[in-house]
């Protein structure tokens, strides 16, 4: 139990995906300006990240080490992972229309965030179980959700602040990220 | 020729993926800690850019529209894959400290990139030059910034396992914060204003 | 009716060919690298074993625990141990003499931040395991003769904990065993 809780926490807070893995960059500076919409993305990566988790942990312990296949890995994955964001598009389009309205536009982006084969490698590569692995993407999710949502509340604020000409856009959003890092620091050793 | 000139050139500095297109951000600021991992992922990215360009430029007329992503993904994977058993095998060390970012060169930005913008649309010939300036690109944009992180956080600058000078003082007392990760975020930053503000870049 | 069916059948062929050729071309490569990649993971681990045991002639792995020998005598047990650092795992390799010491450690993978808890790796703190007795593995705070780095007590306790704690699970594990 205790382990659980300090994967969680690990994927989560201290090893965060964005600030300290360096996964799932592109989002986090392409469209997280709102933050409804930093929510909704983070919450379709989520589930993403928790599908691909078990699918891939099943595929990897039950088909690709018995048949001494690992050097598949890759290839499969990812196929795992694009075959799964177009299922969850059917399936979210087919049910609740609302929800795929606000989702929709960020599904198709998913196949080729590294977070979410990210996740999955990471799980490989820790050997963990199949619960370890659910709870290693949940982690790994809220993390992404917590600093997408951080850092689209202060872009709002910082389209509006008086930052040098050569510093706008990107650069301050970089340094804004590096300040979120250096806070995030403080949550190591607390597990 | 010219043509191909003209292809090659643009992926190194107008159209440079790091600064310009800013793809790729993931590998770039997780393995520009030391000159060692910028040269070990660029050798990766470039025979992966290079061999699925050739192939999807190759194949691009009989590759249905409706799996054309599906197809360039199965390549892509393909490559990483025969690059990180390669790496596996015959280079260890830089195996290990690349980590998960080897396997993550299939979903890097640029080569999926390139192969829907370029290689599906061109013919083999100036695929080539293509892969070969995007790469080119972001090797200068990961040896730019390991350069400055590997030197400033360590104090000195080593080149596989050899020393090339170090700076006395910082040895003893490195900035290491640059090695970390909010220095690769500061160091982005401030590259990209530079560029901005000497108008290296738009 | 018969063309558009053969309309809709070729996307799924054309993927079909693609996927196999990249199986075979992958399980070709794999063929190629398999000794190779053997090859480095053994010497990987007999290069750390050497750096411990100079005079190790050969190497037994089961359950866990390597058993050292030199001329068919036993001449000591190496295993990983981990623990829970400051920034994420620490992984070590812990060789002991007999069921009472330890020969020496070699850390081989750690995420401590650098300059202060990844310091675990310098030889000024893992040289302060060489020939300890186990019993006194132990933070000097704590009555043990570890000496923590300066600054870096969660780093330098995880390493004495595993260290520790591993082995005397090993010792139990090898008196067991005849």
């Amino acid at each position: 139990m205790a382990s659980l809780f300090s994967i969680f926490i690990g994927m989560a807070l201290i090893n965060n995906f964005i600030l300290s893995r360096f996964l799932g960059l592109c989002p986090f500076f392409g469209v997280s300006k709102k933050l409804g919409n930093a929510v909704s993305m983070g919450v379709a990566v989520t589930l993403v990240m928790f599908l691909a988790s078990v699918v891939t942990w099943v595929i990897h312990d039950y088909i690709l080490v018995p048949f001494e296949a690992e050097y598949m890995q890759i290839v499969i994955y990812i196929l795992v992972i694009a075959s799964l964001v177009q299922i969850v598009e059917m399936t979210i389009k087919r049910t609740n229309l609302s929800l795929y309205n606000s989702l929709g536009i960020y599904l198709p982006l998913i196949t080729t965030n590294c977070a979410v084969l990210g996740v999955t490698l990471i799980n490989t590569q820790e050997t963990y179980s199949l619960v370890e692995s659910m709870v290693s993407s949940i982690g790994g999710g809220v993390g992404f959700i917590i600093v997408l949502s951080i850092m689209s509340g202060i872009r709002e604020r910082l389209d509006l602040a008086d930052a040098p000409e050569a510093m706008k856009g990107l650069p301050i959003a970089f340094i804004t990220a590096m300040l979120l890092s250096i806070t995030f620091f403080g949550f190591g050793g607390i597990v | 020729m010219t043509r191909w000139r003209k292809d090659f050139l643009k992926g190194i500095i107008v159209s440079n993926p790091v600064f310009v297109l800013v793809l790729g951000l993931c590998p770039t600021l997780a393995i520009s800690t030391s000159i060692d991992n910028a040269l070990g992922m660029t050798m990766g990215v470039t025979i992966v850019l290079l061999g699925s360009n050739i192939i999807i430029s190759a194949i691009r007329k009989i590759i249905p529209n409706s799996v054309r992503i599906p197809v360039f993904i199965v390549i892509i994977a393909s490559f990483v894959t025969i690059v990180s058993l390669t790496f596996q095998a015959y280079f260890p060390d830089i195996y290990e400290s690349l980590g998960i970012f080897l396997p993550l060169i299939v979903v890097n930005c640029i080569v999926l990139g390139r192969a829907e913008v370029f290689a599906s649309k061109n013919s083999v010939f100036y695929s080539i030059a293509d892969a070969l300036g995007v790469a080119i690109g972001f090797m200068l944009a990961l040896l730019i910034i390991s350069f400055i992180r590997q030197l400033l956080g360590t104090g000195a600058l080593t080149i596989f396992g050899n020393e090339l000078f170090s700076l006395p003082g910082l040895v003893e007392h490195p900035l290491s914060i640059f090695i970390q990760a909010p220095g690769a975020f500061l160091v982005i930053a401030l590259l990209m204003a530079l560029f901005k503000h000497t108008g290296v870049i738009e | 009716m018969k063309n558009s069916k053969a309309k809709q059948a070729l996307p799924i062929l054309v993927l079909t060919v693609v996927v196999l050729i990249a199986v075979s071309v992958l399980s070709f490569t794999h063929d190629i690298t398999k000794a190779a990649i053997a090859e480095q993971k053994d010497n990987k681990v007999k290069n750390m074993l050497k750096e411990m045991f100079p005079s190790i002639e050969n190497y037994k792995y089961e359950d866990n625990l390597y058993t050292i020998s030199s001329q068919d005598d036993i001449i000591g047990y190496a295993f990983l141990a981990s623990g829970q650092g400051y920034g994420g795992e620490i992984e070590i390799l812990v060789g002991l003499e007999d069921e009472n010491t330890v020969k020496s450690i070699i850390i081989i993978s750690q995420t401590e931040t650098p300059g202060i808890g990844a310091r675990i790796t310098e030889k000024s703190f893992t040289s302060q395991f060489v020939n300890l007795p186990i019993d006194d593995i132990a933070l000097s705070r704590d009555g043990g003769k570890i000496d923590a780095l300066t600054g870096a007590t969660i780093s330098s306790n995880a390493t004495v904990n595993a260290v520790r704690e591993t082995s005397i699970e090993k010792v139990r594990l090898i008196k067991e065993v005849p």
